[in-house]
């Protein structure tokens, strides 16, 4: 199918982005470089933790937190958009937590519950108030890094990418200082409650974090891309080594080749960059998947000859 | 005198609404070895758990040596059961056991060098120095459990609880564990250790606590090890005491 | 952060402006509401008609089949499989560009069972838990299919294709032939379930058992997951990919609060299910350009919410005020305790207990006791003199409180005797107890303590004779028994 593709042009898909094109792909690049870094980091302690699906929940709740900070300050400022999200991540924690605790309802569905219904309130509340929004349903679903090009600029780059580089430094800075606490109420609540690190409240920090880290992410790359972000970078690092800290090193690795793979692959496709990221950091996975299965193998065959050997 | 290491007054602890103790009285003196016995279900686990904080308590208080378990937090040390932490955890060996030190820097501390030695001598302590920069995934059973042994002896603490360190490990493992507690026990710590083997209970402890659902017997290995004892510890549950009890925890009326 | 909507992609973005442009409830007037509300409950309009019958296969669907999925915890299942299938559905669209409703399902069933498989394949190869392995599959199999459809978009065909609707869900979108598909997938799943039933009963409670016996586990549950996706991908016209998964888990969650065998579960979450689907269609029917799911969605979180405030079993809202009653009646049994005491003290010759001696004992003041003895009186426990200051039992009232001194006293005797607790602490147990204990279980207390007649404290344990002696003299605040 020709007309699916549009005609590959070497110079425009790996060339141009880089030379004449670089003021507007150069920050989209950058943005999704930033997006996919702050939430792998993030997203290796949900993998931990085996809270993934806690994520999936809180990265859809975030949006009836947007549509209901607007309604209140009737615009979408940073700090009110913080505000909702963080009111959101919580009020969704807590309502998985009181679903399964109070009730029969078992953990899993308590999830589906929680973030479907909030989810439904979310569009339901931006297409009956949102002539006035610029929040609109269905960027929720595909994001739109493209967005990127039109948005002012403060410090000499745009604000979206600037804040997002903050939500990423204060990540970082984050796990640097707190790395022990974090691995250990990772590792063994019971040892780290035992020991006075406090597992409940540095569980409700870490939903705290992961709901501005999805606020700042979600116009880039909407509701259900960034899960994919949660999700790959860690994923992808823990295939490949053992240690925690080099995971998270390998994570923003991760974060870097897939945000230009994403780039080069949506020239190429023609399609929303946002998805093409996350393509591209799956086809990562893919080749880390392959690598750990290999490196298996190797490892059988070894300690076979080893056996016929001995 | 010295204050009891351990001291347990009352402990109640109700579960998701069933009681699993009820009124546990227990002094334990310094310097014992203690195993505590009970079928399943007993609330074995629940005790060491209830003594750490780590459960609410709904009723009773606890002493460790005379004060609160906050005071004497660092006093001590911990031994989980081997299944309650995922082994596919990407940390090695000294990683493991130099969590033990953690609780000593606090908040925002890094761990020093004078840690990574501690470490390493809990380690050659249990024979697992040469493990140091294993995955944990990659470790027998036994060799699972003689880390967490490991990241106890980091905590250098005076009154160990141990959940089942026993549980599926060899031989080989068991004797080392059984050397290493007498090793500590002569250095005056106290230990308490759940175990689930009648066999060995015997020539293992010197103190021994039965436990079903309430406090059945404590007292030296030759006073607690009756026939009678153990008939009480094991004899089926406790029916009219569970079930009113669980009654009375959801705050139901009886037909 | 605004987000002016000249954009790279022109043809998703009109589609969007369009749908972000059409009219919404605040915009329509009073009367086109009542006048499209009208519409709605006559039938008149065909195409609605079938959207209606569409949201009815849709909800007994993903009911029946809801009712598995949570049971067998596997609500997150649905999730995964609703986001993964979107390839497939671009993939169906562009075997022969349009929107075919057969192709468009075989396409989407078969990526979801690779979604399945890959969900499996790397649970079992790579050191990553189900979790992780779900929302990886989930959020890239999406994003491939977000790929696909904005190619798509850019195509001639795919311009007015509406595959856009597959994403928020447009009940009125749906023809005639999505529903006859529908029809048939739903009479599929009625059929597996109803002949199936034993089967499914114990895949979903014990699947170990089951292959034990012999029976098809593995094929029951494959047949299973392909009737799920068969369900998801039908239903994702009138609700959507995102929310597709809720009528999978919100009507048998409310079902599973309201009843606790399978197939009452089964059948409730069918009904719920019907009603949720059909109550979103009317509300987003009330405006001109709605989407469907988040309306039917948001009817179904209603109904959880009133089943799990108000549920008669297992309510929340219900369980706090039968805490609250039982509270009360804690009160009343401890104030008549307390007048039992009374009597006792003076050996039961005294005609009755003045308030005061009671705000003594209770240490309450006298105000509040005031108020406990109205609280008696309501309940017929006791009465008042004229002058206000005496208490006097009424016979049911006497027989109460010396049930529960029985109760205290038996208690105590038992921990004492038989589970040799201290006698310093049965007191505060017995205070809890005394107010649970059955008959069955005081009758099961006395033979075990061989019918006693006092209790640690050497004071009586009234008996059974002694409770009901006074219900043969009536008028009675004396028990002349003592």
């Amino acid at each position: 199918m020709p007309d699916l593709l549009p005609p590959f042009d070497a110079h425009r898909v790996f060339v141009a982005p880089w030379t004449t094109d670089l003021p507007t792909y150069g920050w989209m690049t950058l943005m999704a470089f930033l997006v996919t870094t702050a939430c792998g980091l993030v997203g290796n302690y949900l993998i931990l933790r085996r809270m993934a699906l806690v994520g999936d929940a809180i990265s859809h709740s975030v949006l009836p937190g947007l549509a209901v900070a607007f309604l209140i300050s009737g615009k979408l400022t940073l700090p009110a958009m913080l505000a909702g999200a963080l009111g959101a991540g919580l009020i969704t924690t807590f309502l998985i937590e009181f679903l399964h605790t109070r009730s029969r309802i078992k953990a899993d569905a308590a999830i589906g519950i929680t973030f479907c219904s909030l989810f439904a309130l979310g569009v339901v509340l931006i297409n009956v108030f949102a002539s006035k929004v610029h929040l609109d349903a269905e960027c929720v679903l595909y994001g739109e890094l493209s967005h990127l090009a039109l948005a002012e600029h403060s410090l000499g780059m745009p604000v979206p990418v600037l804040v997002m580089g903050g939500v990423a430094l204060i990540v970082v800075v984050l796990i640097v200082l707190f790395y022990k606490e974090l691995l250990i109420t990772s590792f063994d609540a019971l040892l780290a409650g035992s020991q006075g690190f406090a597992p409940g409240k540095m569980h409700l920090a870490l939903m705290a974090s992961l709901s501005i880290v999805i606020v700042a992410a979600f116009e880039s790359v909407g509701a259900i891309l960034v899960i994919a972000m949660l999700i790959l970078p860690g994923a992808t690092a823990q295939l490949l080594s053992t240690r925690l800290p080099i995971c998270l090193v390998l994570s923003v690795l991760h974060a870097a080749v897939s945000a230009i793979g994403g780039l080069h692959l949506s020239l190429i496709l023609g399609c929303p960059m946002a998805a093409a990221v996350v393509v591209a950091g799956t086809l990562l996975f893919g080749v880390a998947w392959a690598i750990s299965w290999m490196r298996q193998r190797a490892r059988t065959i070894v300690s076979d000859i080893h056996a016929v050997v001995s | 005198m010295n204050p009891p290491a351990l001291e347990l007054h009352d402990l109640t602890v109700s579960y998701a609404k069933k009681p699993v103790l009820y009124g546990v009285d227990v002094q334990v003196p310094q310097g014992a070895l203690v195993g505590i016995i009970g079928p399943n279900g007993a609330g074995k686990s629940t005790m060491i758990r209830a003594i750490m904080g780590l459960t609410p308590l709904s009723g009773g208080w606890v002493r460790i040596f005379g004060e609160s378990f906050e005071k004497n937090r660092q006093r001590v040390g911990y031994v989980p059961q081997r299944e309650q932490v995922d082994w596919d955890f990407p940390v090695n060996v000294m990683d493991v056991v130099l969590m033990g030190r953690y609780g000593r820097r606090g908040w925002l501390r890094r761990v020093t060098k004078e840690d990574k030695k501690i470490a390493e001598e809990s380690l050659d302590k249990v024979g697992m120095l040469p493990f140091r920069n294993r995955q944990i995934a990659n470790l027998s059973g036994g060799q699972q459990q003689r880390v967490f042994l490991a990241r106890a002896l980091a905590q250098q603490s005076d009154l160990y609880l141990m959940d089942e360190p026993f549980a599926g490990v060899d031989a080989t493992t068991e004797r080392a564990i059984m050397t290493l507690l007498q090793d500590l026990q002569s250095q005056g710590k106290t230990i308490l250790v759940v175990h689930h083997d009648l066999t060995t209970a015997k020539e293992y402890f010197d103190h021994l606590l039965l436990l079903n659902m309430r406090l059945i017997a404590f007292g030296k290995t030759q006073d607690a090890f009756t026939v009678e004892q153990l008939q009480k510890t094991y004899g089926g549950r406790l029916t009219i005491l569970s079930d009113v009890a669980a009654k009375a925890a959801k705050g139901e009326a009886m037909p | 952060m605004r987000f002016p909507k000249t954009v790279v992609l022109p043809v998703i973005w009109l589609l969007l402006t369009n749908a972000a442009h059409a009219a919404r409830i605040g915009d329509l007037t009073e009367t086109s509401i009542t006048e499209q509300a009208l519409r709605f409950f006559t039938f008149s309009d065909p195409s609605l008609r079938l959207a209606l019958l569409g949201c009815i296969l849709l909800g007994l669907n993903c009911g029946l089949l809801g009712g598995f999925v949570v049971v067998r915890r596997m609500s997150l299942v649905g999730d995964t499989l609703s986001h993964a299938v979107l390839p497939g559905v671009a993939l169906g669209f562009l075997w022969n560009h349009t929107k075919d409703p057969l192709a468009i399902l075989i396409g989407a069933t078969l990526v979801g069972c690779l979604s399945m498989l890959t969900v499996s394949a790397i649970t079992r190869t790579t050191r990553l838990k189900e979790d992780a392995a779900m929302g990886l599959v989930l959020s890239s199999f999406y994003a491939i299919g977000i790929c696909l459809i904005g190619m798509i978009q850019r195509l001639p065909s795919g311009n007015k294709s509406g595959i856009d609707k597959f994403l928020f869900g447009q009940a009125a979108a749906m023809n005639g032939h999505d529903i006859t598909l529908m029809a048939v997938t739903s009479g599929l799943t009625l059929l597996f379930v109803t002949f199936g039933y034993r089967g499914l009963l114990t895949l979903s409670f014990h699947r170990a058992f089951g292959e034990s016996l012999g029976l098809p586990m593995g094929f029951l549950h494959h047949a299973m997951m392909l009737l799920i996706s068969f369900a998801v991908v039908t239903a994702m016209q009138a609700v959507g990919v995102v929310l597709v998964s809720a009528m999978l888990i919100i009507p048998p969650a409310t079902a599973c609060l309201l009843t606790d065998r399978l197939h009452r579960v089964l059948i409730l979450s069918a009904i719920i299910g019907i009603a949720t689907a059909v109550f979103g269609a009317f509300f987003s029917f009330l405006g001109s350009n709605l989407p469907t799911g988040p309306f039917m969605v948001l009817a179904g979180s209603l109904v959880f919410t009133m089943t799990f405030l108000f549920s008669p079993k297992q309510g929340w809202l219900t369980r706090l005020w039968r805490q609250q009653t039982q509270k009360c009646r804690i009160e009343r049994e401890n104030t008549l305790k307390a007048m039992y005491h009374l009597a006792e003290r003076y050996g039961f010759r005294e005609e009755g207990i003045t308030l005061l001696e009671l705000a003594n004992t209770r240490r309450e003041p006298l105000e509040q006791i005031r108020q406990r003895s109205d609280d008696l009186i309501r309940q017929k426990l006791a009465t008042l003199t004229e002058d206000g200051s005496m208490l006097h039992f009424t016979p049911e009232g006497w027989r109460k409180a010396s049930a529960i001194v029985r109760n205290h006293r038996l208690w105590e005797l038992y921990l004492t005797n038989i589970m040799q607790y201290g006698a310093d602490h049965v007191h505060d147990d017995a205070e809890k107890i005394e107010h649970v204990l059955g008959e069955d279980t005081v009758r099961q207390l006395e033979r075990r303590l061989d019918f006693p007649q006092t209790d640690p404290h050497g004071k009586a344990i009234p008996g059974a004779r002694d409770i009901h002696a006074a219900i043969a003299k009536p008028n009675l605040g004396k028990p002349t028994g003592y």
